[in-house]
């Protein structure tokens, strides 16, 4: 036996070596995506090298955008935008709020309810993989971030933590072909569910009923029944409408509101009860049958 | 090449295309780095060595991607090994011709990635994936022609014999 063993040594650890990976892929647990030591000591090997590059480029567009004397005037106004950010994003928050504010006091007089903390954030870098939209952004757990937060610009919602590390983290995109989100339509309350479609600038409406009411150009907005999401963000705008004079739903896509590709600064809120992951069975069932 | 050469050099084009990619915009195609360091190994590691190293090379993709599966890792391995297979018909020993059999390399890789990524969660992003494969390929063959001079810089291994009909 050990003979035999040691004859085919070659085969069998290329075979572990092809066949490893491959269960790991097929049997997908969620739980693989939680980083080990080893993970987390690779990670923390890139992060440095990242800000070096990004120290490099950003280094090189200074000089090439203005003279020093700028320099000054550009770091304020970087300043000033993020806060800029922050207070739109506040703003729009805020009316959504406001909203649903009043219909609750008009029904059962509901105290007025505080939004959740954010966090700001800088892009780092673009995962190199073509069939997965994610991001890598310079906040993780030692800035108190967990898996499952939702992250969003002023714009609106752009995706979820998915993994956390010590200084940062990596966000799966609204618009990767996994993510789920449960929405509704601002104007008209109708509940339903956002997919990726794996590009860059488009979502797909789903499983909302076909009599409801919805129309081209209508606002879509989180609604908060996936536990992930606060409700009130701003997810995007319905394109193109499909509507058969069959079946039970009709669909839909979704102009994303925020432009996935110019993102630089985004907010992480910071939920108090951080939610499991949208491909966590509980929450992902909560997102598929929103209606 | 030798193992922690293959992975710091890995790690450094990966981080690099990284950096590079969120400053050009989301929406540019990627580029295979790793296809090519895969390709490279196939030509001049031996099979066990290559397929650790590419194991490892896979690995790192795939926790780069955010959200490791072990897709990338196995496709690695995998596409190793049929380089390996190749390499026994094709001698590859000027940059041109490193530069066709990566992007072979990098078409089989895609085409695999894409098919393993619809047959798990049936998106609707099979169409859009396929329809960027080509200038993918393009991209990765043009990095695998800057690349080539540095993978031969270190790769400290001896002459290969005169074997295979392309030349």
């Amino acid at each position: 036996m050990l003979r035999l063993l040691k004859r085919n040594r070659d085969l069998i650890v290329v075979s572990v070596l092809l066949l490893y990976p491959l269960a790991t892929f097929l049997a997908r647990r969620p739980a693989a995506w939680e980083p080990n030591i080893l993970d987390r000591a690779v990670l923390a090997l890139t992060a440095p090298v990242q800000r070096a590059f990004i120290w490099t480029f950003d280094g090189a567009r200074s000089l090439w955008k203005g003279y020093a004397a700028l320099r000054g005037v550009r770091a304020e106004n970087l300043g000033l935008r993020e806060e800029n950010q922050r207070l739109r994003s506040d703003t729009n928050q805020l009316a959504e709020v406001r909203a649903e504010n009043d219909r609750l006091r008009r029904l059962l007089d509901y105290a007025q309810t505080s939004p959740d903390p954010q966090l700001a954030a800088r892009v780092l870098g673009v995962n190199p993989a073509a069939t997965i939209l994610s991001l890598r952004i310079d906040r993780g757990e030692s800035d108190g971030l967990r898996r499952g937060m939702p992250v969003a610009t002023a714009d609106g919602v752009v995706g979820i933590v998915q993994r956390v590390t010590g200084s940062f983290a990596d966000v799966v995109l609204i618009t990767d072909p996994n993510s789920k989100i449960a929405v509704k339509v601002q104007r008209s309350r109708v509940r339903a569910t956002a997919t990726g479609k794996g590009e860059n600038r488009a979502l797909h409406l789903e499983n909302a009923l076909r009599t409801e009411d919805v129309q081209e150009g209508d606002v879509v907005v989180t609604s908060g029944t996936d536990g992930v999401f606060p409700p009130g963000l701003l997810v995007g705008r319905i394109t193109s409408l499909q509507r058969h004079n069959y079946g039970m739903v009709q669909s839909a896509d979704i102009l994303p509101a925020v432009d996935m590709t110019k993102l630089e600064e985004v907010l992480v809120i910071r939920t108090r009860a951080a939610p499991a992951h949208v491909s966590n069975p509980q929450a992902r069932r909560a997102a598929e049958t929103a209606p | 090449m030798k193992f922690l050469t293959t992975v710091g050099l890995t790690l450094l084009l990966l981080t690099f295309e990284s950096v590079a990619v969120k400053y050009l915009g989301l929406s540019v195609t990627r580029i295979d780095v790793t296809v090519a360091v895969v390709a490279f190994l196939s030509l001049r590691a031996s099979t066990v060595e290559g397929a650790i190293s590419s194991f490892v090379v896979g690995y790192l993709l795939d926790l780069m991607s955010g959200r490791p599966t072990g897709l990338y890792t196995f496709l690695a391995v995998l596409t190793f090994l049929i380089g390996r297979l190749a390499t026994s018909l094709v001698d590859v020993r000027s940059a041109a011709v490193f530069v066709i059999f990566t992007m072979a390399a990098d078409l089989g890789h895609g085409l695999l990635a894409i098919f393993f990524s619809w047959l798990t969660s049936r998106d609707a992003a099979f169409g859009s994936n396929l329809s960027a494969l080509p200038l993918q390929v393009a991209l990765t063959g043009l990095a695998a022609l800057l690349l080539y001079p540095l993978f031969r810089k270190f790769d400290s291994g001896a002459e290969r014999s005169e074997v295979g009909l392309l030349r």
